[in-house]
């Protein structure tokens, strides 16, 4: 409001200036989205166009392959919500989403918190904490299939060489506990960036409130409660988002590491998504599965998201 | 206010000489370089120092075919005046549907191509007939003309159905402790328990890649697929309801049986080519295959002085029901040409001459020298054997042996490929006791009766 007193009275008159003003705004816009459509005649037909035409397919019985194809209604749909594999699927998702979001934000913070309190060498454990995280999703899952492999994987060589030959198991094999090592792997793998996004937030928490929480008596264990906490409350909001929406999209990992097998105990929706399109030669049931899992990836984040940002509100 | 600042930010930042005119040539021109690239894709195909390239596309299944496909295609390479043949391996452990249908979705199909789930791709109108200069190469039991009179599969190897579906052992082992290859389904079992008894593994197979859990599971179930050889195969008397899931509960019972006795640990996420090293390793004395020669001759390269021997599962009677491919339909298997190559022409004309070059009688010497059966060209007497491969003579023995019988299992079914694929992760689920054999049956009829309606 200030500025707009500010403004010289020696101004040009605004309502003879309107009509030419309107014009400029209307070619700077022009040239503005000029520029975006590159990117949007890219993102159009590589994104809104296929995701368009998956809501049609997934009403037909498409293999994928042939040209010709019959519109089934909503037989798709109801095939999958009736389908154990499917929400097998969905529970897995769920387990690696939600989990994967938890445990990566909680272990992501303390390292963070570990750093931000590092006056040594913090660019060297902040290299080492990142590193996971340059390494794609697919590479990494090799390594670590090599690793786990039963027979002639490091993690049971050691263990028998150690001496805990019970101790050897199955990891990628054994149904009771391969989703938990899936979950562990994908862990390990996208912490860094969370990590490093709650560093940056530590490190601008005004130090004055600190200091002053200090001052008054408040142990750290109540300066991190009462001071730092709320104010990493958009962090953890974006933090938890990022993570869900790359857990409920995890496929990578379980396509390289388990094949969504022994049988399907491993498959999350995702690949099953892939796996009934591609290698089943149900394009168009896959598409419906494609649908759902949208539904419920919006769905999941809106509801996490209302809860984060009404958490925002309070602190 | 917030507008008026940023217009005159714009207009600051705005480079002097940069006139709005060009900015918008600019953008335009950047839309337009944006959509150039994107209408241009999908090209394949092309020339090398004048010779028309083409590529092979095959699954990578055991290390003899890699071998076999790369010294016909550098042996082709070397004589030929007008094309030349570019190996598009999958990768191993890639699903070969999946592979597939990403690249028919890229619009990027080879010439030649290493063909399964035949049907589908002919159906939907992507291969291109083979010519009478090819066919007439090749024994005529080995091709056929499709419903249109065209053929459009030829072998790539001797079709000698799935008689590499068996078992290969450590002879030493056996001889060491007085055994000897089964001649009955009951001698199975005894000789598994007897390595067991010794405290040794009994068997190693893999399931880590789902389809190599076939390699267990065919000869186990061969007996029961055979009676309904003569009517049509036994998925089509599932589809009349002539038969059920539930003629198959002995082959499961017996599935689950030796999965839980006598396979060694681990075979959940074993690759298949693992169990070679398994077998080589000493940690098992069997190993499931599916390669017949081919994995005698990965077992050769890695060890020459494996003694190793190969067996196939015997039904109770005696017999060796072994699965003869149809030379059409869905389950036939071999070198396909595209329809993409042939409206290229030349592509289409380069595959040809391959096709002709490769059932030629020095190019199956070739294949066999590499370790591979060559294909049964018209010509097959005059091509020399390769019987130098420890276990190769129990190979050939199987073929001369009076128990062999071969049957069908057909089906114009044209889901029959998604319900395999199924079936095998269903299978795996029982074998691994996360179903109940009652269970695998229900739900393997129910997804049966769901495909097929669905035709």
């Amino acid at each position: 409001m200030t500025t707009e007193t500010a403004v010289p009275e020696t101004r040009t008159p605004l309502r003879p200036a309107a009509p030419r003003g309107r014009a400029r705004s209307r070619r700077q816009r022009a040239v503005m989205l000029l520029f975006i459509a590159p990117a949007l005649v890219v993102y159009v037909l590589m994104v809104i166009a296929p995701s368009l035409q998956s809501v049609q397919l997934s009403l037909t019985n498409w293999d994928g392959i042939n040209p010709a194809y019959d519109y089934v209604g909503l037989r798709n749909y109801q095939d999958i919500l009736t389908s154990d594999r499917f929400w097998n699927a969905t529970t897995n998702t769920l387990i690696l989403g939600l989990g994967s979001a938890a445990i990566i934000n909680v272990i992501a913070l303390a390292v963070a918190l570990m750093l931000d309190r590092l006056h040594r060498a913090q660019g060297f454990f902040r290299t080492i904490v990142y590193l996971p995280a340059l390494v794609s999703g697919f590479i990494a899952a090799t390594i670590w299939k090599y690793m786990l492999n039963f027979n002639f994987g490091a993690v049971n060589t050691v263990l028998r060489d150690l001496g805990f030959e019970g101790a050897a198991m199955d990891w990628l094999g054994d149904n009771d506990i391969v989703v938990g090592v899936l979950l562990f792997i994908i862990c390990f793998t996208l912490g860094g960036n969370t990590t490093l996004i709650y560093l940056a937030n530590l490190q601008s928490v005004p130090q004055e409130l600190v200091e002053a929480a200090k001052i008054d008596g408040a142990s750290g264990r109540q300066v991190f409660r009462y001071v730092t906490w709320p104010m990493l409350a958009g962090a953890v909001t974006v933090n938890m988002t990022l993570a869900m929406i790359a857990g409920w999209t995890i496929f990578d990992q379980v396509m390289v590491l388990t094949a969504g097998g022994p049988g399907f105990i491993s498959e999350t929706m995702a690949f099953f998504i892939y796996k009934v399109g591609f290698g089943e030669y149900r394009a168009g049931y896959g598409s419906a599965a494609a649908i759902v899992l949208f539904a419920v990836v919006m769905a999941t984040t809106v509801l996490a998201n209302r809860y984060m940002r009404s958490r925002e509100v309070q602190g | 206010m917030r507008n008026a600042r940023a217009r005159s930010t714009a207009g600051a930042a705005m480079p002097r000489g940069l006139s709005r005119r060009s900015l918008v040539k600019g953008a335009g021109g950047l839309s337009l370089a944006t959509a150039l690239p994107l209408a241009a894709c999908g090209t394949s195909g092309g020339t090398t120092g004048g010779k028309t390239a083409i590529r092979f596309l095959y699954a990578t299944g055991d290390d003899t075919w890699n071998a076999v496909a790369k010294a016909v295609a550098d042996a082709f390479n070397a004589q030929s005046a007008t094309a030349t043949v570019e190996l598009d391996p999958l990768p191993a452990g890639s699903d070969y549907a999946t592979a597939m249908k990403t690249m028919d979705a890229t619009g990027n199909w080879p010439a030649l191509v290493d063909m399964r789930d035949t049907s589908t791709y002919l159906d939907a109108g992507k291969l291109a007939p083979i010519p009478e200069a090819v066919t007439s190469l090749l024994n005529e039991e080995v091709y056929a003309p499709s419903e249109d009179g065209e053929v459009y599969i030829v072998p790539t190897t001797a079709l000698n159905g799935e008689l590499g579906f068996n078992i290969v052992y450590d002879r030493d082992y056996f001889e060491e402790h007085g055994l000897a290859a089964p001649t009955t389904y009951a001698e199975f079992v005894a000789l598994l328990d007897a390595v067991k008894s010794n405290g040794d593994g009994a068997l190693a197979t893999a399931a880590g890649e789902v389809w190599p859990s076939d390699q267990l599971w065919k000869p186990l179930a061969a007996p029961w697929f055979a009676r309904y050889s003569d009517a049509g195969g036994f998925w089509t008397a599932v589809a009349a309801g002539e038969a059920s899931m539930e003629d198959l509960r002995e082959p499961l019972e017996r599935l689950k049986t030796i999965t839980d006795e006598y396979v060694i640990e681990g075979w959940q996420s074993t690759q298949d080519a693992q169990t070679s090293t398994l077998l080589i390793n000493g940690q098992a004395v069997m190993a499931t295959s599916s390669a017949g020669i081919g994995r005698l001759n990965d077992i050769a390269k890695v060890d020459p002085d494996f003694n190793a021997g190969l067996f196939a599962v015997p039904a109770d009677d005696g017999k060796i029901h072994v699965l003869k491919n149809s030379v059409n339909g869905d389950t036939a298997s071999g070198f396909a040409i595209s329809a993409q190559a042939q409206q290229d022409g030349k592509q289409y004309d380069a595959a040809v001459e391959f096709l002709e070059f490769y059932f030629a009688v020095d190019t199956c010497d070739l294949m066999e020298e590499t370790g591979m059966i060559a294909p049964n060209i018209k010509d097959a007497d005059q091509v020399t054997r390769n019987e130098s491969i420890p276990g190769a003579a129990d190979y050939f023995a199987l073929l001369e042996n009076p128990n062999l019988a071969w049957f069908q299992n057909d089906t114009a079914m044209s889901a029959i490929s998604t319900f395999n694929t199924f079936f095998r992760q269903s299978r795996i689920e029982m074998q691994d006791g996360q179903t109940t054999i009652d269970e695998c049956i229900a739900k393997c009829q129910e997804e049966f009766e769901n495909l097929a309606a669905e035709g």
